[in-house]
């Protein structure tokens, strides 16, 4: 069979049977086994299927992401992320439009580790905005930081999705979890400043009210118990692994081992947050396991049929240079973010994104954050993306599909803004992995 | 009987709970030990590979049952009442089929390699049957779940965004 034939009855069987609402675990697992029957020699092929996805999941790389979500549901289930919350808020004070900030600080430290923008895009929305708009915040201003912190989140480390974009890329796990710090951290300075000149320029958007008064000694303790220890262990598990005393791998649970330690501290660290944390990361583990169990056979699947080399061979016919290229798949990824979740969106593309980015001559890491970042922009694009349904379902009755749409813009506008930077200045990304090297 | 079943599905997910946590301990434990100057077991790491396959295996039917697996939405969200149960009862009997072609070839490796007494060579000799096992008991019991799905009529194509909303309630 001729390698595009391959390819249109892959990808399509598998957009196909993800359309019409299978799992997608499921989807994947379905067309591995018609491709085994048609490919792979029938019931061998299917029985290789098996043994692939035992071999692709039994991968000690795969190890940080229960982990990393276990320690982001861990913050969140023993009230550690509550106390962190609540402490910015009071220490931020009389900051015009401090709310919008805090949701920032706080929805990057929950929905890094837990995997999920959405969950976390469900958490604030109906955490925050109905506090934001009762002290007469402009709903545009409410609704945009929450949609904007799955950019942060996604890159920012500890961050469960690099995880699993690197290993499906093939790429050095940790290379691109540090390689996400510069950028998140500018795009962090971004969303700050587009918050702080929409203040300047319209004081009504978050019309500044007396904030509770707080003493010094009230500051210190704050300071001192709800923000140290918290950042600390963030800010922690990320340095053990920069400079080397520990792998992403052993980070990721030392991290868990430190909230524990922390939440015991602090008397919080209850059976009940125990199981709510751990029922919470396994679904979310199993679902993406499954979906990496199915995945293994599907990325060999396309080798076998020499659809990826064809489809590599082809594209670089196209006479539009590497940049092009990068920019085609870009708009892959945007337009398939329309109907697709992240998940679903990196197994479909990294099989042959990277090595396209490989062939084309791209550093892998920087390829990668890229591609992180333009499938959180999918996520919130107009007028499907999956994110501002979510925002729909736990906003107020009269916030419509417009104005979370038009929320969204200025944020989504600022992680466009870092992928164009990123494209002109790879250092940015390229850097910190080299010196830590 | 049924009742029985139900709780061999939330015993299996307990234990993959219970390996996710396990795993945790068993890389602490690795690192405490080596940065104290103590070789370390290598079955440590073994273990933490193999926790790796059981999780996701043990963990799917209960997934199942609670609508867990992400599937895309945008098609099915769109349709009317009638049409997305119509579709939500195909696609259960869709995924009932993959599932058992999965569990039947799965048993099939399984007897294989409990007949050769095949092993899985890592830091000690595993016979293969005992994790390929999990095959046949993972996807067949996935399969019950789904025609269950179709046999009570159930949607199972339940909004991800619902869920995540029961899910984050207060």
């Amino acid at each position: 069979m001729e390698w595009y034939w391959a390819c249109a009855l892959l990808f399509g069987s598998v957009t196909g049977l993800m359309l019409l609402g299978l799992p997608v675990a499921i989807a994947f697992l379905g067309v591995n086994v018609v491709a085994a029957m048609v490919f792979m020699g029938g019931a061998k092929g299917i029985a290789q299927v098996l043994n692939n996805g035992f071999g692709g999941i039994t991968s000690f790389a795969l190890v940080p992401i229960p982990m990393f979500l276990l320690m982001g549901d861990l913050f969140f289930t023993t009230g550690l992320a509550q106390r962190f919350f609540n402490a910015t808020d009071k220490l931020l004070g009389n900051v015009p439009a401090r709310l919008s900030y805090v949701t920032l600080l706080g929805g990057t430290a929950y929905a890094g580790p837990a995997g999920s923008s959405m969950g976390a895009c469900a958490l604030l929305g109906s955490l925050m905005v109905p506090e934001m708009l009762k002290r007469g915040y402009n709903k545009y201003l409410s609704i945009g930081p929450i949609m904007g912190v799955g950019g942060l989140a996604v890159i920012i480390p500890p961050s469960a999705l690099t995880v699993l974009l690197a290993t499906l890329g093939r790429t050095d796990v940790g290379d691109l979890l540090i390689a996400g710090i510069i950028p998140g951290l500018i795009l962090a300075l971004m969303y700050a400043v587009l918050i702080y000149v929409w203040v300047k320029i319209d004081p009504s958007a978050a019309p500044a009210y007396k904030a509770e008064k707080i003493s010094r000694a009230e500051k210190l303790r704050l300071w001192a118990f709800d923000i140290t220890p918290m950042v600390a262990i963030i800010i922690g598990s990320v340095a053990i692994m920069l400079v080397g005393w520990a792998t992403p791998t052993e980070a990721a649970a030392l991290g868990v081992v430190m909230v524990l330690a922390l939440a015991l501290c602090y008397r919080t660290l209850t059976w009940q947050a125990m199981r709510k944390a751990l029922e919470s990361s396994l679904r979310v583990t199993v679902m993406s396991f499954l979906i990496i169990f199915a995945s293994s056979t599907f990325a060999q699947v396309l080798a076998f049929t020499g659809a990826s080399s064809g489809l590599i061979s082809y594209a670089l016919t196209w006479d539009i240079g590497p940049m092009g290229m990068l920019f085609v798949m870009i708009g892959i990824i945007l337009f398939l973010g329309c109907f697709m979740d992240q998940l679903s969106m990196m197994l479909l593309t990294a099989p042959i994104f990277f090595p396209l980015a490989k062939t084309l001559g791209f550093d892998l890491t920087w390829f990668g954050i890229i591609m992180l970042l333009a499938l959180e922009i999918g996520y919130t694009t107009p007028p499907f993306g999956l994110l501002l349904f979510v925002m729909k379902g736990v906003a107020p009755p009269h916030i419509t599909m417009k104005d979370i749409y038009l929320s969204a813009m200025p944020f989504i506008g600022c992680v466009i803004l870092l992928i164009l930077i990123i494209i002109f200045f790879p250092p940015i990304v390229t850097w910190l992995p080299k010196v830590s090297h | 009987m049924l009742k029985f079943y139900d709780k061999l599905v939330n015993a299996l997910a307990w234990i993959a709970g219970f390996l996710l946590f396990a795993m945790m301990v068993s890389i602490t434990i690795d690192v405490v030990l080596r940065n104290l100057g103590t070789q370390s077991s290598s079955h440590l790491f073994t273990f933490t590979e193999y926790a790796l396959l059981l999780v996701p295996l043990l963990g799917s039917p209960w997934l199942v049952r609670d609508k867990g697996h992400v599937f895309v939405e945008i098609v099915t969200t769109n349709l009317p009442h009638g049409l997305r149960q119509g579709l939500a009862r195909v696609t259960c009997l869709m995924c009932a089929f993959i599932c058992a072609v999965l569990a039947f070839y799965g048993g099939m490796i399984s007897w294989d390699d409990f007949h050769q007494a095949s092993k899985d060579v890592r830091s000690f000799d595993m016979p293969r049957w005992m994790l390929t096992i999990f095959f046949p008991i993972s996807f067949g019991m996935m399969t019950l779940e789904f025609l269950r799905f179709f046999f009570l009529r159930e949607n199972y194509l339940e909004s991800a965004v619902e869920q995540i909303l029961h899910d984050t309630a207060p």
